[in-house]
């Protein structure tokens, strides 16, 4: 544990710490570009200079390739330290082009905040510029290699963090150039992170190309709806349009990165087929009408046919708040039935992870990483949970052995074995082991109990609050749809977010339905209720290891200004809301429900055994709730 | 389209050493002898002998200044522009060679018979400046011997 001193103050650092790293962690932030937490140092780039004033070595040095030592005092700000950065960033800025203006990059660029930080404010070359043709990389990412400062982030995350094999470097000298052999779609599933780890503009978000600026976002912290892992995302939205998403760090969960799905995968909040319009029978009515509506029938329906043949549906696509306020709905009414799953399918991976995982056994993303033996047991991870199989690469990287059971793992990720049984691998010689296992794996038997004692275990699951509806099925006596329609004695359906995965009987009928997204059974619903999507709310969802996180509101909901054509333009009229902003959380439209019939009013979704939940701040780890 | 008893060549070469990657160099240079530089064709074909992406063989390729990714001459001469061929006059050597050549650095002569290049250090420090033509080390060179080593005195 070396003891240093940096710019007066004294740190204590773990041996193998970078002086830049330990500046850090007292809040001095050394100008870095080719340092990064996720990649280490590579010496690229030679902006984090600093002197040192005593110690083994003294002198300028380069604070991301020196460890930090006994006895070393670091002045930051001493003045040849600072002169050398000013010249520093001076040569990077020779070649750069003075395209701020219109660069999707600025404002959010790290070479125009250390370029001003480091006070090289006017140009004083007036020679020619290195310039570089750029390549076509697919729909979803824009190349603009004249702006690049060769820190070499992009090919060292690319190839060695995610074992990308068609980008990289190419040439030497003055004319490194980062691409592809030729013109191409990146192909790795992780090439989105490019845009997030690229210090200035070279790699820009092609979907949000030219259309806001960085001071003009939207933003909040959040999560990703598209598996079960619950990475951190930050989505930037303006004028009530999703326009990018970006990765947010939490180490516990998916470090610094996300997957091309989370990053690019969203068009459906923006999609103008979205609901937005309360309907019963398909005309549009307002709120009051389509509630009353629904109360109507809905008692006209219990006085027919009694609440057993009504079941409430919820799904793991909904926040808890919304799963948890279906429950409620459930006990008011009496109703028969409570579903929270489509099938048996997607139901018994989630109850199998409920049932299985405590406080000691649950593996996060963090302790895949750390890992020194990975089982994964049926399941394709680069299909069901990305970043997961991201997480596997860094464990393999590292010097973990990977062992396939009952599937197949070709991927250029990492190299696996495969195994016959969990009960053949070498499971005493690991410190660290972690089995992960698909929604496909076979029930263990119980010779795979012997090996799980002392393993940590991760399941990949469906659904973003797959854990949270498992834990409310199981308290709840829920039974998945499809076999509660297989049953026959459904007659009707409240559907929260649910999704079909079966033919819907004709003779069922779907009393109301409420979604952000025009599913069957929205279309099929007589009422038809029309809610906010994740970023347009709060709320919390309870991710595969069972850590509940919490998603803050991104954007008001309504109709995004952008996509509006002559025929689509909203009434003429002078409002002081946007159009289509009068819609609600699930949750909260559930507890409008239940206060028409009970008349008291429901605030609180997260009480009882949830309460402990009330706390979680969206920027922390989150909080387990096994 | 290599000749098979070429692939075959290689694929055993390739197989004998201890990593692909390690037999990669020779690998581009004998396909660089079969095709005269090594073309895009080439790439792709070296790849696949190594069991490489052609974005793997690409950076390679585009590292060292003796693969040829573009067509070159019969003859190559690589110009040393390090600093101690520098210090000795190779600027001077480089642009006289240019003119008397009648083509630029980079360049290839109309007869296809010559490319001239600057290359870095050719490790001949002491006797600069020096220059390279078909893996042949000269130096130090005047205009007039440089010219005389290729045939154009």
């Amino acid at each position: 544990m070396p003891k240093l001193i940096i710019d007066n103050i004294a740190v204590e650092v773990p041996d193998g710490t970078s002086v830049l790293e330990a500046a850090l962690s007292v809040g001095i932030t050394i100008p870095h570009f080719c340092w990064h937490p996720a990649l280490g140092k590579a010496g690229a780039c030679r902006v984090c200079a600093v002197k040192i004033l005593e110690g083994p070595v003294k002198g300028i040095q380069m604070s991301c390739m020196l460890p930090a030592q006994d006895g070393m005092v670091v002045s930051t700000g001493d003045g040849e330290a600072v002169a050398l950065r000013k010249s520093v960033i001076e040569w990077l800025m020779i070649n750069h082009p003075h395209d701020c203006p219109v660069c999707d990059e600025g404002g959010e660029c790290q070479l125009q905040d250390f370029t001003i930080a480091g006070g090289h404010g006017i140009r004083r070359y007036d020679g020619k510029k290195r310039t570089h043709v750029n390549q076509y990389l697919g729909e979803l990412i824009e190349h603009e290699m004249n702006r690049c400062i060769q820190c070499y982030r992009c090919a060292r995350f690319y190839q060695e963090y995610a074992g990308g094999t068609d980008f990289g470097v190419l040439g030497r000298a003055d004319m490194v150039y980062f691409g592809r052999q030729c013109d191409g779609p990146l192909e790795s599933p992780f090439s989105g992170n490019l845009v997030d780890i690229c210090p200035t503009g070279v790699f820009t978000d092609r979907t949000a190309r030219f259309r806001a600026r960085y001071w003009d976002y939207d933003m909040a912290p959040s999560l990703c709806p598209h598996c079960s892992l619950g990475c951190n995302t930050i989505p930037a939205a303006r004028y009530r349009e999703l326009l990018k998403v970006m990765a947010r760090r939490n180490d516990a969960v998916n470090g610094w990165f996300i997957c091309d799905r989370g990053r690019f995968g969203n068009a459906a909040v923006n999609a103008p087929r979205r609901p937005r319009q309360p309907l019963v029978d398909r005309q549009p009515v307002g709120w009051d009408q389509a509630l009353d509506t629904l109360l109507g029938r809905l008692s006209e329906f219990l006085e027919l046919h009694g609440p057993g043949s009504l079941a409430i549906v919820g799904s793991p696509r909904m926040s808890l708040e919304g799963n948890i306020m279906a429950a409620r709905l459930r006990d008011l009414l009496g109703a028969g039935t409570i579903c929270y799953f489509g099938s048996s399918k997607q139901s018994e991976p989630a109850l199998e992870a409920a049932n299985s995982l405590t406080p000691d056994t649950a593996a996060s993303q963090a302790d895949v990483r750390s890992a020194d033996l990975i089982a994964i047991v049926g399941c394709d991870l680069l299909e069901q949970a990305p970043m997961m199989a991201l997480a596997v690469r860094q464990a393999w990287r590292n010097g973990a052995r990977i062992y396939a059971v009952d599937c197949d793992q070709t991927t250029s990720l990492y190299a696996g074995e495969v195994a016959p049984a969990l009960s053949a691998l070498p499971f005493s010689e690991a410190k660290q082991p972690v089995i992960i296992y698909g929604t496909d794996h076979k029930q263990p038997d119980s010779s795979d109990d012997a090996v799980r004692s002392g393993t940590k275990l991760a399941f990949i699951l469906n659904g973003p609050n797959d854990f949270g509806c498992a834990l409310l099925a199981r308290e709840q006596g829920a039974v998945p749809l499809a076999d509660a329609l297989a049953g026959g004695k459904i007659k009707g359906l409240l559907s929260f977010e649910a999704d079909l995965t079966t033919e819907l009987p004709d003779a069922v009928r779907v009393l109301a339905a409420c979604d952000w997204q025009p599913t069957q059974l929205m279309q099929r619903a007589e009422v038809a209720l029309p809610a906010t999507a994740w970023i347009e709310m709060e709320g919390t969802f309870v991710n595969n290891e069972g850590r509940a996180q919490r998603f803050r509101q991104v954007m008001p909901p309504g109709l995004p200004i952008r996509g509006l054509g002559p025929d689509g333009h909203p009434p003429r009229e002078f409002r002081k809301t946007a159009p289509g902003s009068d819609i609600l959380p699930g949750w909260r439209l559930i507890a409008d429900i239940i206060e028409r019939l009970e008349g008291e009013r429901v605030d609180v979704p997260l009480s009882g055994r949830w309460q402990k939940l009330q706390g979680i701040n969206a920027e922390d780890a989150g909080e387990s709730v096994l | 389209m290599i000749p098979e008893s070429l692939r075959h060549e290689l694929q055993q070469r390739v197989a004998q050493a201890v990593t692909p990657r390690e037999a990669a160099v020779d690998v581009l240079k004998e396909l660089q002898a079969h095709y005269g530089w090594l073309s895009d064709e080439a790439v792709v074909e070296a790849a696949a002998i190594l069991g490489l992406t052609p974005l793997q063989v690409e950076e390679l390729a585009t590292f060292y200044e003796m693969i040829y990714r573009r067509p070159v001459g019969r003859t190559v001469v690589h110009v040393c522009d390090s600093i101690s061929c520098w210090a000795m006059g190779g600027e001077t050597l480089l642009s006289q060679l240019e003119q008397r050549l009648g083509i630029m650095a980079g360049g290839t002569t109309a007869d296809g018979a010559l490319t001239l290049l600057p290359c870095s250090c050719l490790g001949n420090c002491g006797d600069g400046p020096a220059l390279m033509v078909s893996e042949q080390l000269h130096g130090p060179v005047t205009l007039d011997s440089a010219l005389k080593i290729l045939g154009r005195f």
